[in-house]
């Protein structure tokens, strides 16, 4: 008996041990702090968790309930204040005013790596802010001419585009707007770009001020929405102003809704950008740094699957639909 | 009939309760007592529950974690502040989110201002802490003003002005971020008045750390944060102003029963409209540290606070009829909901069971307050019939 129970110890002991020896990645652990809960950062999180799982470390995530730097940096403090962490994922909620905060969370020991949204420029080599592992998300200019392109062309190259955006001094969005205009005044100089409004990641808002703008622009022809918020709420009022088919809405992120609105001939384009490639390749990117790599590249674009009716039936399209569990 | 309900008003405030049966005198002391016992609680419960860490060194309650919540509860309670005196009263202020927006966005265009005309940066800070405390207490007035002479209800008022301000706050910043601000701010925001260095090499220090590497920065923890100390002098001002003037007696007063206040000479008019710029002004001042602490001004920072901060004034027993409540109660009610949000956060809970659990006790406040309310109100009643 007492034999056994002996042998059952020294099992147990060695099964403990296990996780312990195997690699660099038994020994550290991550916290996931994204911008705000939305369908885009819970594949992300799907991402980050498969990555996990891969390599046979603890992740600890946080969601803040809503987008803004006073929601974020107390969860960020907290977390940072677990003492266990070794590495942080964040999307920080601006790319100015958080830079303090994660620079915090930095001198704590903690090593940052942004996905989704930058610091500063979202150039960590020779930038205003150098101190995060890497950059992994999408090229959100060249996101902005896609979507330029896109609308464009599915318009016919001529009348007026209105921008419908989240919020402001936010790395992400910002850079569509920013592609998105830069197209249209260099490549479509019959199309008037009206907006950016701002949101602040409210749907119904964002389909209200797109309502308002429809009202004011009869000959409105087409809505470009910046993300998940944007792009449903503009889509909304699309359809309930009786004008689906007739404005054209491109959507930036690749949500059911989204992808539902094309069905009915609402959205022309969507843009899916790679969330779960996001969370994945940073959890792998915080292992690597663990285990001595030196060379991770700074910046990562993970690329875009551009959607349309044609082609959203295609599995190898499709997969790029943002799946969320529950839905 | 008046008089003695005023009365029994009027000792919820000031607690003589020498008269009750020790039973009755037991329940009333449990009943303002609570919120402490329940922070106490909660503080157990995590300092329990939160692991130690493979080295021993790191749990709840260590100097790093409890200067954290000092730090996370500031903006909170600084709108809630303002906020006591507004409610002791029998009002309410809903424009406190984001008049602490709009100061933030003042402050940063005047600090930006008056660096890039010459300024030194302390005297820049300076015009940043005028232009946001100037700039919230006219909001204050305003709000003051179309209460206390043209009568219409706080409600309605402070939600008016509240789009207002956030209206003029998202045109004033231009995109909601006032950026370009002298980096060194930060300091301001974020330095501390000690520094303690734990382990070998370590020790106190006084306004300064001295020039660390990676590996001693993380053993070093910031005790008393400038936003704190800022923090700390308002609440004890505030503790001052509502416990030993007449300005506070007034307060209670004016909560408690409105007309006798009239009939006993009180400047009721002048006394509301000064509640509420006391309101903004402590906002305002909420909004000056998010922008030291943020480097840059947000016309939206204070938006997603003004429900926590009502929260926090709720559970720290101030009643929403008005006339009881004490500033000490605020900044218990403050540090519940930040002890809850960075111990869940610990313990790795999803941070939505917050929301949840600060509902369930701003509830079992007003439950709480209620019930003292009739212990009280019986005795005064009773008292009255013999």
């Amino acid at each position: 008996m007492l034999k056994k129970l002996f042998l059952v110890a020294v099992a147990a002991l060695a099964l403990a041990a296990v996780p312990l020896t195997a690699s660099a990645a038994g020994k550290i652990k991550i916290g996931f702090l994204p911008g705000v809960v939305d369908p885009f950062y819970q594949v992300m999180q799907l991402g980050v968790e498969a990555a996990a799982k891969d390599l046979g470390l603890e992740v600890v995530t946080q969601v803040p309930a809503t987008w803004g730097v006073e929601v974020q940096t107390p969860i960020l403090d907290a977390m940072i204040a677990r003492g266990d962490l070794n590495y942080l994922i964040t999307a920080p909620t601006d790319k100015d005013q958080m830079i303090g905060p994660l620079k915090a969370a930095l001198d704590s020991g903690v090593k940052v790596i942004t996905v989704d949204t930058f610091l500063g420029d979202g150039n960590y080599v020779t930038g205003p802010v150098t101190f995060p592992i890497s950059y992994i998300g999408s090229d959100n200019v060249e996101g902005g001419r896609i979507s330029a392109r896109g609308l464009a062309k599915a318009i016919g190259g001529k009348g007026t585009v209105y921008i419908n955006s989240t919020n402001p001094n936010v790395s992400s969005v910002e850079g569509r707007e920013q592609g998105f205009a830069e197209v249209m005044a260099k490549e479509f100089p019959d199309i008037k770009v009206l907006g950016p409004d701002y949101n602040l990641d409210d749907m119904n808002k964002a389909a209200q001020q797109t309502a308002a703008v429809l009202e004011q622009n009869p000959d409105l022809a087409g809505v470009f929405g910046t993300n998940v918020f944007s792009a449903q709420g503009a889509g909304t009022a699309v359809v309930n102003a009786g004008l689906g088919g007739h404005v054209q809405v491109v959507a930036y992120d690749a949500t059911k809704a989204a992808i539902e609105l094309m069905g009915k001939g609402v959205v022309s384009l969507v843009l899916a950008q790679k969330p779960y490639d996001m969370g994945y390749m940073a959890v792998q990117f915080a292992v690597a740094d663990a285990a001595g790599v030196t060379s991770l590249p700074r910046r990562v674009e993970t690329g875009f699957a551009i959607i349309d009716k044609d082609n959203v039936k295609d599995p190898e399209i499709a997969r790029f639909i943002y799946q969320v569990p529950g839905q | 009939m008046a008089g003695p309900e005023t009365k029994a008003v009027a000792e919820l405030a000031t607690a003589s309760s020498a008269s009750l049966p020790t039973s009755r005198q037991f329940i009333l002391v449990l009943s303002r007592l609570w919120a402490w016992a329940f922070l106490g609680l909660m503080i157990v419960f995590f300092v329990i529950a939160v692991p130690v860490w493979n080295d021993g060194s790191v749990n709840f309650l260590t100097l790093r974690n409890s200067q954290n919540i000092l730090v996370a509860i500031t903006p909170v309670l600084l709108l809630g502040l303002g906020q006591t005196f507004v409610i002791i009263g029998a009002g309410i202020d809903l424009s406190v989110g984001w008049v602490m927006s709009l100061a933030s966005v003042l402050s940063a265009l005047a600090i930006r201002s008056a660096f890039n005309a010459g300024l030194p940066l302390f005297p820049s800070v300076i015009v940043g802490f005028a232009a946001a405390v100037l700039g919230a207490g006219l909001v204050g007035l305003i709000n003051g003003a179309i209460i206390a002479k043209l009568k219409v209800p706080a409600f309605i008022v402070t939600l008016g002005t509240s789009f207002i301000v956030r209206g003029v706050a998202l045109l004033m910043s231009e995109n909601t971020t006032v950026i370009g601000l002298p980096a060194d701010i930060r300091d301001y925001g974020s330095e501390s008045l000690f520094y303690f260095i734990r382990g070998e090499g370590g020790g106190l220090y006084f306004l300064a750390p001295p020039e660390l590497t990676g590996e001693m920065l993380r053993r070093m923890d910031r005790i008393l944060a400038y936003p704190v100390i800022v923090t700390a002098i308002v609440v004890a001002i505030a503790i001052f102003i509502l416990r030993k003037t007449q300005f506070g007696r007034h307060t209670y007063a004016i909560g408690g029963n409105l007309e006798a206040a009239l009939r006993t000479g009180i400047p009721v008019d002048r006394h509301i409209i000064k509640l509420y710029v006391l309101s903004s002004v402590t906002a305002g001042i909420a909004g000056f540290l998010s922008t030291l602490r943020f480097t840059a001004g947000s016309a939206v920072i204070g938006d997603p606070l003004l429900l926590s901060s009502i929260a926090a004034v709720i559970i720290g027993g101030v009643s929403l009829f008005g006339g009881a409540g004490t500033v000490m109660g605020t900044v218990i009610g403050a540090l519940i909901i930040a002890v809850l949000t960075t111990g869940l956060v610990m313990l790795n809970v999803q941070s939505f069971w917050q929301f949840i659990v600060v509902g369930a006790v701003v509830i079992l406040a007003v439950l709480i307050d209620q019930s003292r309310g009739l212990l009280v109100g019986r005795r005064a009643r009773s008292r009255h019939a013999t």
